[in-house]
Order: structure tokens, then C-alpha cells, then sequence
């Protein structure tokens, strides 16, 4: 078990990491590394691992071993919206939107979240702060002060923004469930981009769609990530898609079904894809 | 639309009014209402009684609705929240029977000094709500059920075996400080509160909450903090509503905070639509009212009086059969998580239409 030495520009940093559910080993010495303008794909067939590495990269699951970094902090034991904070944000793969609010409401609730409208600070005293903040925002949002009021107007700016960016200003007042489906995974990635993070972790943005919805993502998701400065790490279980999307040739190491390989879509004009050596679930 | 509570930027108030002055405005204009009405109404005491009593279900209902509506949680111990309202408030307003502000005259100094009793008694109550939410509101799904039905009960015991709460006898004595101005001045305040976090960023905290705790979390929402910080104001609610409760009633003992009582108002909630304020509301009035209704109605279908004098006991059955017929028509209360002024204009035509 190797741990790399911590880069800063290493937004999203897995390094060893594994899980035991008793005596189930889901994920065994998993190493990863997003960068700022990386576009990576998490890749393995089904029960290999993927989405319970996305659920300990986010802070669901805690790792066994090992240490997950973001934007060079420790996160080991810290809960999901704290790791949200820091610059993580993702989207599931059974659609988990706030169904009976509008699409705009949506988003709006992301780009509340503390994390995008105050810098996270660390330590004991800022927690206090933060916690004292929590409360004046209260009276603020009870009073209906002139600065909640800005702040209200600030948030429905920023929310009407990401929808137009995805394609979905047209949905605005409607509510989430009676979307679309595609128009949902689209509000899904809105709702995270809403969270202003530093890496995108998507989990099969491509579930359910046909060839040509899905080639049409892949370009909307390089778009994004230029837009936004993003890492974005993709899970998708269907090899062939990620090859045929991938316009670097990549490949897939080792005879065992079940090994993580690491595409490395873009940029990158040689064929550098590694794979790594990894965890047999099985 | 979806979030009940998004229009309340714009319908507040209408026209150019100073956004310092919004927040306060709608206080304004209650208070003088509410005092005209005190005026005009001051009728028999049995209307008043009847009225105080409706007040403070709507108060009840309200607050529980922040809880069980907007935040999804399933919390079945108000009546103890109420009852550490009621005990603190009365307490206080007993010990500060002789006291008098010597610079107000005495109506208006009784009133500060209820003000006070009713503020200690609601602050007590939001202690014991965040002593009791901090560690069930960590988990998920229903162990707060548990846990609130549990601090119900402890209270009751609690009170009935504490001499300075007058035992299993109760508190009789309490000055009679509460008239139904007051009652609806709280009421008020209530619904200006709920409106205001369902219409805010907070609120849109909450339903997120409800809707999907794990995706609100991934999305940086604070659920814990979210749902303590709910249950506190709901609990803050309740200790008021038990406080004015304290103070129109000649007497107040553990037999009114049973679990009985925290289930009727569960029942208000559910049947008003879960997250709907203005459903609770209508809700809250017409359970109160309902043994009230049965009561005249028996009388006057001359049934020697047997059957209007077990009206109270054959409320509770009563409510049973209205939940069932409830959840079997229309399981999401009469609401759902619309307000009023959403449904109102819909049912009509959609009776026409035969709702297929």
C-alpha cells in the first residue's frame, strides 16, 4: 500500500483505500487521482466495486484502510456534505432528485448549501462561527431582511444560470418528477454543478440512453468541464461505450474480468492509458 | 407550484413597500386587527373558551407540520413539548402572581409578565426539543418516533411525580392572563414562521430533506443540522401553545398531555396534508370543533343525552374511521403539500371532470 505524496493540484485523492462490509471485501487498496481538467472513467462490470468506491470518495461509506484526500485535506470520517464543501459533488445512478420540487428549486437547494456561498474554514473556531451563522441566517430568512432577500435573488440568478447551461430553462417551474428522464439525469448533473465543485463524480450519466443521447453527453460533460474548471471522474459499466466516447485508444490490462481500468480520456494525445492493478471483488 | 411557499416573496406584500419594512409589516397590521377583534368579540366565555382552544391546536398543528411536514420526520410527542410549556409557564406565572411592574398599570403589566411566562415556558421546551433531537435526529427513519413517544411519557411521569408540579392533581391557580387576542397573536406568529422558512432557502432545506435525505446530504445540506434546528422551533412552538394553554384553563394536570393528545394532533396534521401550513390549520379548526358539532348534533337528535355525554370518548374512534377513510381516498391529506390558495381554484373544475 502506497501512499503517494500529495500533490495540490491533486483535486481528488484515493490512495490505498479498501472496504470490508464483515467479511466482504468491496474495494481492496484503490488508488486514484483527479486532477484539475482530468476526465477519467471508473470502469468494470457489474458488483465490481464502482459505485461503493464513488460511495467512499463522497463520504457514505467510511474507508477500512487507506486515506481519501480533496483538495489536499483529509477526509477520512468526515460526513458527506462536509466532503460536499470542499469541492466534491455527484450525481447517482438511480436518479435521486427532490422529486415534488421544481427543477429550479432543485438547484437552488445546492447552491445554498453553506459550501457554495461561504469558504469552508477548518478548526474549532469556525465551527462555532459557522454554527452561530447557521443561526443568524434563521432570523435573517424569519425577519425577511433586505441582505436575505439580496442573497434569495443572488441564489435564483445562479440556479437560472446552471439550468441554462444544461439545457433546461424551458423546465424551470416544473417539478422534478414529471421531467423527462434524460432532462433528469441533466437536472441531476445542474443540481451538482449548483455545489461550485472542484471534481464531478458521475455515476453512469448514460444509464438508459440511446447512442446518440449518449454521444451528446460525453460532449456536454468535455463542455462542462472546460466551463467549470472541473475533474470529473464517469462510472460507466459498459466498456464498449467508454472506448467507442474515449477518443484516446485506451485499454484494459489483465485477464481477471473484474480489474479496475483507468481510461484516461483527455487531454492526452498518446496512448497512456494505465491500468492498475486492482481489487478482484470477487 | 412544488414548493409550498414560493410565492410568499411576491404575495406578502403587494406593491412597492421598503424591503426593511416587509419583514415586520405583516406584524404590524395583525396587531391592531387583533386588538379590534378582542374588542368586538368579547362575548360569551364559552366562545372564548372554544376559541382560545382552536388557537392553540392551530399553534400545535403548525408547529408539528415544520417537523412531520416539511422535514419528513415522524415526531409523536408534542403534548410533551406542550406540557413542559404548560408546567414552566405556569409555574413562573404563579411565583410572579404578586409581582407587579410598578411603572405599567396592571393589565398591561399582568400581560409582559404572561409574555415572559409564555417565552420561558416555549424556551424550556426548545431546550428539551434540541436535549432531545441532537441524538435521534443523527439516525435516519423512525427511531425519532420512538425516541419523542418515549420523552412524552417521561414528562408525564416526570410531572406527575414532582411536588412543585402539583402531582397527579395538577396546577390550579394559574392567573387567567390569556385572552383570545394573545391566543391569535401567537397563532399569527406561527404561520408567519412556517410561511416564511417553507418560503426561504431553509425550508427548501427541509422538503430537500424530505424528499431524499442522501442526495441532500451529497449536496451539501447539513441534514442533522436542518433537522434539530426544525425541531427546535416546532418544539419552541409547542411550549408556547402549552403555556397559553396553561393560562385559560382553570387547571392543568398530567391527564391533558397524554399521548392521546399527541396523537390528535399527528391526526391534524395528516389529515391537513403533510407540509401543508394553511391544510393544518383547516385541519386543527375542524377536529376541534368536530366533538363540539357531535355534541349539538346528538343533542339534538334527542338522544336522551347518553350519547352527547360520551362524545368524548367516542372521539377517538371516530378519528380512526376519518383516517381510514382518508388514506383510502386520498392519501396524501386533504392538502398534500399545497396550500390553500393552490388547491382552491383546482378542485372545482376537477369535480367536473370526474377526477378520473
Amino acid at each position: 500500500m502506497s501512499v503517494a505524496a500529495t500533490s495540490h493540484d491533486a483535486m481528488l485523492q484515493a490512495s490505498g483505500v479498501s472496504i470490508r462490509f464483515g467479511g466482504l471485501k468491496a474495494l481492496t487498496d484503490f488508488n486514484l487521482t483527479v486532477r484539475q481538467g482530468d476526465l477519467l472513467g471508473l470502469i468494470g462490470p457489474n458488483g465490481a466495486g464502482k459505485s461503493t468506491a464513488f460511495n467512499v470518495l463522497t463520504g457514505v461509506y467510511q474507508p477500512t484502510e487507506g486515506e481519501v484526500r480533496v483538495a489536499g485535506q483529509k477526509v477520512n470520517g468526515w460526513v458527506p456534505h462536509q466532503i460536499n464543501h470542499l469541492g466534491l459533488a455527484r450525481t447517482f445512478q438511480n436518479i435521486r432528485l427532490f422529486r415534488a420540487l421544481t427543477a429550479l428549486d432543485n438547484v437552488k437547494v445546492a447552491c445554498r448549501a453553506q459550501g457554495a456561498l461561504h469558504p469552508v474554514k477548518l478548526g474549532q473556531v469556525a465551527k462555532m462561527g459557522t454554527a452561530l451563522r447557521n443561526y443568524r441566517d434563521w432570523w435573517r430568512a424569519l425577519l425577511l431582511t433586505p441582505g436575505f432577500q439580496r442573497e434569495e435573488r443572488e441564489l435564483t440568478r445562479q440556479a437560472e444560470h446552471l439550468l441554462d447551461v444544461m439545457g433546461l430553462s424551458h423546465r424551470r417551474d416544473e417539478e422534478a418528477k414529471n421531467l423527462p428522464y434524460g432532462e433528469q439525469r441533466r437536472l441531476e448533473i445542474a443540481r451538482a454543478l449548483g455545489t461550485r465543485p472542484k471534481v464531478l463524480l458521475l455515476d453512469e450519466p448514460a444509464a438508459g440512453m440511446n447512442t446518440r443521447e449518449k454521444a451528446d453527453l460525453m460532449v456536454l460533460i468535455r463542455r462542462l468541464r472546460d466551463e467549470f474548471s472541473l475533474g470529473v471522474l464517469v462510472i460507466e459499466h459498459d466498456m464498449k461505450l467508454v472506448m467507442g466516447i474515449c477518443e484516446t485508444p485506451s485499454r484494459r490490462c489483465g485477464a481477471c474480468p473484474c480489474r479496475w481500468a483507468r481510461a484516461r480520456w483527455w487531454p492526452s494525445s498518446a496512448p497512456t492509458a494505465r491500468a492498475r492493478r486492482a481489487p478482484c471483488a470477487r | 407550484m412544488a414548493t409550498p411557499g414560493a410565492t410568499i416573496l411576491s404575495d406578502d406584500v403587494a406593491g412597492p413597500i421598503p424591503p426593511a419594512l416587509r419583514g415586520i409589516l405583516p406584524v404590524l397590521i395583525a396587531l391592531p386587527v387583533l386588538a379590534l377583534a378582542e374588542v368586538l368579540l368579547g362575548a360569551s366565555p364559552f366562545a372564548t373558551y372554544l376559541l382560545s382552544v382552536v388557537g392553540v391546536n392551530i399553534i400545535l398543528a403548525v408547529s408539528l407540520n415544520i417537523v412531520n411536514g416539511m422535514t419528513g420526520q415522524f415526531s409523536i410527542g408534542h403534548a410533551g413539548f406542550m406540557a413542559v410549556g404548560a408546567y414552566i409557564a405556569g409555574v413562573t406565572s404563579l411565583s410572579l402572581k404578586e409581582v407587579a411592574l410598578s411603572f405599567l398599570p396592571v393589565a398591561a403589566s399582568d400581560q409582559v409578565l404572561f409574555v415572559v411566562a409564555l417565552l420561558a415556558g416555549g424556551v424550556c421546551a426548545a431546550l428539551c426539543g434540541f436535549l432531545v433531537g441532537l441524538p435521534s435526529l443523527r439516525l435516519r427513519g423512525d427511531y425519532l418516533a420512538i425516541v419523542t413517544l418515549g420523552f412524552g411519557e417521561i414528562i408525564r411521569v416526570f410531572v406527575q411525580n414532582t411536588e412543585a408540579f402539583g402531582r397527579a392533581l395538577g396546577l390550579s391557580g394559574i392567573p387567567q392572563y390569556s385572552s383570545v387576542a394573545m391566543v391569535y397573536f401567537w397563532v399569527f406568529l406561527v404561520v408567519l414562521v412556517a410561511r416564511r422558512i417553507a418560503g426561504s432557502s431553509h425550508g427548501r432545506s427541509l422538503w430537500a430533506i424530505r424528499e431524499d435525505e442522501v442526495a441532500a446530504e451529497a449536496m451539501g445540506v447539513d441534514t442533522t443540522g436542518y433537522k434539530v434546528r426544525a425541531f427546535v422551533i416546532s418544539s419552541f412552538f409547542a411550549g408556547i401553545a402549552g403555556g397559553l394553554f396553561a393560562h385559560f384553563v382553570p387547571i392543568i394536570n398530567p391527564g391533558s398531555f397524554t399521548f392521546v393528545k399527541s396523537m390528535e394532533i399527528v391526526v391534524m396534521v395528516v389529515l391537513g396534508g403533510l407540509g401543508s401550513t394553511t391544510g393544518a390549520i383547516v385541519a386543527a379548526i375542524f377536529l376541534t370543533l368536530l366533538p363540539e358539532g357531535l355534541r349539538s348534533l346528538f343533542g339534538a337528535m334527542g338522544a336522551e343525552g347518553s350519547l352527547a355525554q360520551k362524545v368524548d370518548q367516542i372521539r377517538m374512534p371516530v378519528y380512526g374511521v376519518l383516517l381510514v377513510v382518508l388514506m383510502l381516498l386520498r392519501p396524501q391529506g386533504l392538502f398534500g403539500t399545497k396550500e390553500l390558495w393552490d388547491v382552491l381554484p383546482r378542485w372545482l373544475p376537477r369535480k367536473k371532470k370526474g377526477l378520473s
